[in-house]
């Protein structure tokens, strides 16, 4: 498993988005999962001093981390098209599925073998 | 009932079944590192059973052949994600070269289309310096030498994206070769294939056959459609035919209003093809609609400017007492297609900048404010001119942004798609070894029946013979 590196002050929206593309791109589930995690934890520091926090440091990681959002936009976008061209992918993926599971013939050599071998010698 | 001489014959067909089986299995490892191999799985066929007194006896097995291990939906709709990908690529580079021409040149002398803000502003700023001194001639040659600074970079910028649309047009037309030698490929393999294997797989012409269409895929947006005797139709995404019936139709290309257009059988289908996908559909994208609506933009911006300050400085007086005829600072263009490329400066005597309103003195300035003030005027469809080019920048910069997200998203498909494919396709040593394992395995059983079988078969000729030992 690679290390995430996304500690509060390097982090950059942008690049959890562009991960977050080249990862379902590959079907990575465990690179997504942790990429959601990181996101979920992004959104817990985010909702725990938002607007009320005196705190200066807090106060100017959240303008950061508004920007890098505002920024962010067109690799959000991005993904979004990424996750249409999943779904979009799905059916056939299933269907192969069932190829691999062996529920759909290939050819109709293979379907007259599988017929010639239902019943006969050796059924019970 | 069975015999000894039928169980020779069932295990000679099991080990020539296993031996063929074992072919394949080699024939896969040896395709291993072969780009568009396909790997292929053996068929084996239990042979007819034989009926005797109402009982069926099995006759053994023969492997009946290879199959390649393919899906004709997953390969279909990974050509389609390639024509995108293709297509919204060669978009993508032509969208950023025509960006990178109006991208600010910072700090350097030399004339670009990003400088076009800033030449604006600078040009209308020239006329303000002037009003506070109208008769003085170092200004009015300031107007004129800004004025000449924008005119150039504009009929520069206009000069780029023509060049570009010709580069693009080459591009566009060298694609029609490819083409023409892939679908003729394509043709003779469907061909071979229609007369040698109508009924099953054609393996390694199947793979050709695919190879092709994975190539054309990328050059130009096609439909493919299974006939009969395995054979396949292509056609254009707009149903202009290709291959069909073991025959190729040649795209070809023609000069119309000074591009290049393609037709098939005679059928224009350049704006089809525009839209259909591919390299060529990319390059047709931004040949004849976003290089052509940048260039319309500039026209626009060049044709009122131009036209607005020559007419006011027709309307004003001049240092030297023209009244409503000092001429024109720009080159008046006749229509608005051309007037970037046109724009220059044909004023060479700063005298006849006509500073004073009309009727008034030399000394006046009115005119002058007159000029400055145009700048902040909507005088470009209802904008002013550094607002019109601002959002000509921007418009180009969203129509590069959503080309790249299709880009991403289309690329981001192919390569899912193109593991699938790599899973059930490509050759999987593992499994190979698996398979050669088993066969293996197979073999020798099918050796040590045949081997019992040859004892028994000696045993039951030596019955009734005499024995050595009594």
């Amino acid at each position: 498993m690679r290390e995430l590196n996304l500690t509060r002050e390097d982090l950059e929206i942008r690049e959890v988005l562009a991960e977050a593309s080249r990862a379902l791109a590959t079907l990575d589930a465990t690179r997504l999962e942790e990429l959601a995690m990181a996101c979920q934890a992004l959104n817990r520091v985010g909702e725990t001093h938002a607007g009320t926090d005196a705190d200066p440091l807090n106060r100017r990681n959240d303008r950061k981390l508004a920007r890098q959002a505002r920024e962010a936009v067109g690799d959000m976008r991005a993904f979004g098209r990424v996750l249409d061209a999943t779904r979009a992918n799905l059916s056939v993926m299933r269907r192969l599925r069932q190829i691999r599971a062996g529920h759909i013939e290939y050819s109709e050599a293979q379907a007259r073998g599988w017929a010639s071998s239902e019943p006969g010698y050796g059924d019970n | 009932m069975g015999t000894i001489s039928a169980a020779f014959s069932i295990m000679t067909q099991a080990l020539d079944a296993d031996q063929a089986a074992l072919n394949v299995v080699a024939n896969n490892v040896a395709n291993a590192n072969t780009p568009g191999y396909t790997t292929e799985a053996p068929n084996f066929q239990q042979n007819q059973p034989l009926e005797i007194g109402g009982t069926s006896y099995g006759d053994g097995v023969t492997e009946t052949g290879a199959t390649s291990v393919r899906d004709r939906v997953l390969t279909e709709r990974l050509n389609q994600q390639q024509q995108l990908a293709s297509s919204t690529g060669a978009q993508l580079t032509a969208l950023n070269t025509v960006q990178a021409l109006f991208t600010p040149d910072s700090g350097s002398s030399s004339a670009t289309a990003g400088d076009i803000s800033s030449d604006l502003t600078g040009f209308f700023n020239s006329f303000s310096s002037l009003e506070a001194n109208p008769a003085n001639n170092s200004l009015r040659e300031e107007v004129l030498s800004s004025a000449s600074t924008l005119a150039s970079d504009v009929s520069n910028a206009a000069a780029s994206l023509n060049s570009q649309r010709s580069a693009l047009d080459q591009e566009a037309s060298g694609v029609t070769s490819q083409v023409n030698s892939l679908t003729g490929a394509i043709a003779q393999l469907d061909q071979q294939i229609q007369s040698t294997s109508p009924d099953a797989d054609a393996g390694t012409l199947e793979d050709q056959r695919q190879q092709d269409l994975s190539q054309l895929s990328q050059l130009i947006g096609i439909n493919q459609i299974t006939t009969e005797n395995n054979g396949i139709s292509v056609t254009t995404t707009s149903g202009q035919p290709l291959v069909s019936e073991g025959q190729s139709f040649q795209l070809t290309t023609g000069t119309v209003n000074g591009v290049t257009h393609f037709f098939v059988g005679g059928a224009d289908i350049t704006a089809q093809m525009a839209s259909g996908g591919g390299q060529l559909g990319g390059y047709l994208t931004a040949r004849d609609q976003d290089i052509p609506n940048v260039l319309g933009s500039l026209d626009q911006l060049a044709n009122s400017v131009s036209t607005q300050v020559n007419a006011l400085n027709n309307a004003g007086t001049d240092l030297a007492g023209d009244n409503g005829n000092a001429g024109d600072i720009f080159f008046q263009p006749a229509q608005v297609a051309g007037s970037a490329a046109s724009m220059r400066v044909v004023m060479t005597d700063p005298n006849h900048i006509a500073a004073a309103g009309a009727g008034q003195g030399t000394g006046d300035n009115s005119n002058a404010t007159a000029m400055a003030a145009l700048g902040n005027q909507m005088i470009v469809n209802g904008q002013s001119p550094t607002d019109y080019f601002a959002n000509l920048v921007s418009q180009l910069g969203a129509t590069v942004s959503n080309v790249q997200t299709e880009n991403t998203a289309a690329n981001a498909s192919v390569t899912q798609l193109q593991t699938q494919s790599n899973a059930l396709s490509a050759v999987n040593l593992n499994d190979e070894a698996s398979a050669m394992s088993t066969f293996e395995r197979s073999y020798q059983a099918a050796s040590q029946v045949f081997t019992m079988l040859n004892t028994l078969m000696a045993s039951v000729l030596n019955l009734g013979e005499q024995s050595t030992v009594s």
